[in-house]
């Protein structure tokens, strides 16, 4: 039984240096497809179905200083997945023991239904292949021993990869160490909307995720939770009392002869 | 019911029955891929239409030709579904008819209101149909709230179009001897006429 595996984002040890984008680039074999350009110092706007990595360059202002609140978009590995919620093709989503989720492309059908299900807006399709992408967080790196590619190639420390339990006690305790330097809305990213998530980001701000691109009480969206769950038995109780239903009034009147 | 038929009266032309079974194989089409992409367990159903990514690509298509079919008896038919007063004293005694009760019930025209019912709920349940499924057709290209409620319509407004083929299904069949052949061949036997749509049979000029 392998343990819970997660990914440690010390959103303050980021320098921009972008490695991890082309690590992810780099790893998974993708081409580069040019984004537009929006005045940041941002790679692309937003992800692509051949992007899975992207370091945001949230820009603040702070008493008349521009400032850069450094975070990294890529797909949560959610406790409570809102993806594999939505998906309606078996194993087409799947989730490794050691609690990465990932999408095995074999069995997706490309209807999409995941991109509206997932909270962070992670999944996207791929006009080419139709079927939806995002990261993986390396499981085929992990599946041998080895760390994600991203982290493996980060200079600063910024990211960690390990047990999930231990990354946790890191996380608090540099929350700790900031908040004893000053910084005291310092914290821990890992949003209980979703059952905690296996991507964990330390924020100078954290009480305000939104800065850095975060949603702040991230859940699964309530439509999507009604559409799996009552939706389905409202459904069943139709279509399955219609048929009974239709049977056993033939059986209780039988037909409307006209003679 | 297999008596000769003495006098055929028609009931209803080619062209209806023709764009009514288009529009009902499409729905057998359009429902059955649908329900094997609305749970997992029914995924099955899929792999008897050619598996999901054929199911994923051609169920949006089915759904639009079941539309332009419905969309034609709309145009078709709109003016002999409107719902009278007789409809509305009818449909309040509806469990009446549904127990094979005649007395008490109003005459019925060429359709009664049960079939009216039927007409207008799948008018707006393949009209919500429609327009959610362009959301989810093209996921990538529609903003997130549209999908959001789309998901959760689709699915609603499918469950009560099923539930009324069901019925309908039923009623056509094995409810209403007669009923089937009026769609297949077209015509009726006078007896059944008189029987089931008595104020339409006295409409039609005898020849």
């Amino acid at each position: 039984m392998s343990q819970t595996v997660a990914k440690l984002i010390d959103t303050t040890l980021c320098i921009g240096c972008k490695a991890c984008e082309v690590a992810c680039q780099e790893w998974n074999d993708q081409e580069f497809t040019l984004g537009t350009f929006g005045g940041t110092y941002q790679t692309m706007p937003s992800l692509a179905s051949n992007f899975w990595n992207l370091i945001k360059f949230n820009e603040i202002e702070r008493d008349g200083q521009l400032s850069w609140l450094m975070s990294k978009y890529q797909c949560m590995h959610c406790a409570d997945a809102g993806c594999m919620r939505a998906c309606p093709a078996p194993g087409a989503i799947v989730r490794l023991e050691n609690g990465t989720v990932d999408f095995a492309h074999d069995n997706c059908i490309g209807c999409g239904y995941c991109i509206t299900g997932c909270p962070f807006d992670v999944p996207r399709l791929s006009p080419v292949t139709k079927k939806v992408y995002k990261c993986t967080l390396c499981s085929d790196r992990t599946a041998v021993g080895l760390t994600p590619a991203c982290i493996k190639t980060c200079p600063t420390n910024c990211l960690t990869f390990g047990s999930r339990d231990e990354l946790l006690r890191m996380a608090e305790s540099r929350a700790e160490e900031l908040k004893s330097d000053g910084h005291k809305d310092a914290g821990v990213y890992n949003p209980e909307g979703v059952g905690g998530t296996n991507v964990l980001y330390v924020l100078k701000e954290s009480s305000n995720p939104q800065l850095y691109g975060l949603p702040k009480d991230p859940q699964i969206p309530w439509t999507v939770a009604l559409w799996k769950g009552p939706v389905k038995w409202l459904g069943t109780a139709v279509m399955l009392g219609g048929i009974l239903g239709t049977f056993f009034h033939f059986i209780r009147y039988g037909p409307k002869d006209h003679d | 019911m297999d008596q000769k038929i003495t006098t055929r009266i028609p009931r209803f032309s080619a062209a209806e029955r023709i764009t009514h079974w288009m529009a009902a194989l499409c729905f057998l089409y359009t429902a059955l891929t649908g329900l094997s992409m609305w749970s997992r367990k029914l995924f099955w159903i899929a792999t008897i239409f050619g598996g999901g990514e054929t199911v994923r690509a051609l169920h949006p298509w089915g759904g639009l030709l079941f539309s332009a079919a419905l969309g034609i008896m709309f145009l078709r038919w709109r003016k002999r579904m409107a719902v009278d007063a007789d409809d509305i004293a009818w449909l309040k005694q509806s469990h009446k008819y549904a127990t094979n009760v005649k007395e008490g019930l109003p005459e019925v025209g060429e359709f009664n209101g049960g079939q009216k019912m039927l007409f207008w709920m799948q008018t707006v349940f393949t009209l919500l149909l429609l327009v959610t499924g362009a959301v989810l057709w093209f996921p990538s290209e529609m903003p997130s709230a549209l999908r959001l409620g789309a998901v959760l319509l689709h699915p609603l407004a499918a469950i009560g179009s099923i539930g009324g083929i069901i019925v309908h299904i039923y009623m056509g069949t094995a409810a209403v001897p007669g009923a089937l052949r009026s769609m297949t061949r077209g015509y009726v036997s006078e007896e059944w006429a008189a029987a089931h749509h008595p104020k339409w049979l006295r409409q039609i000029p005898k020849s």
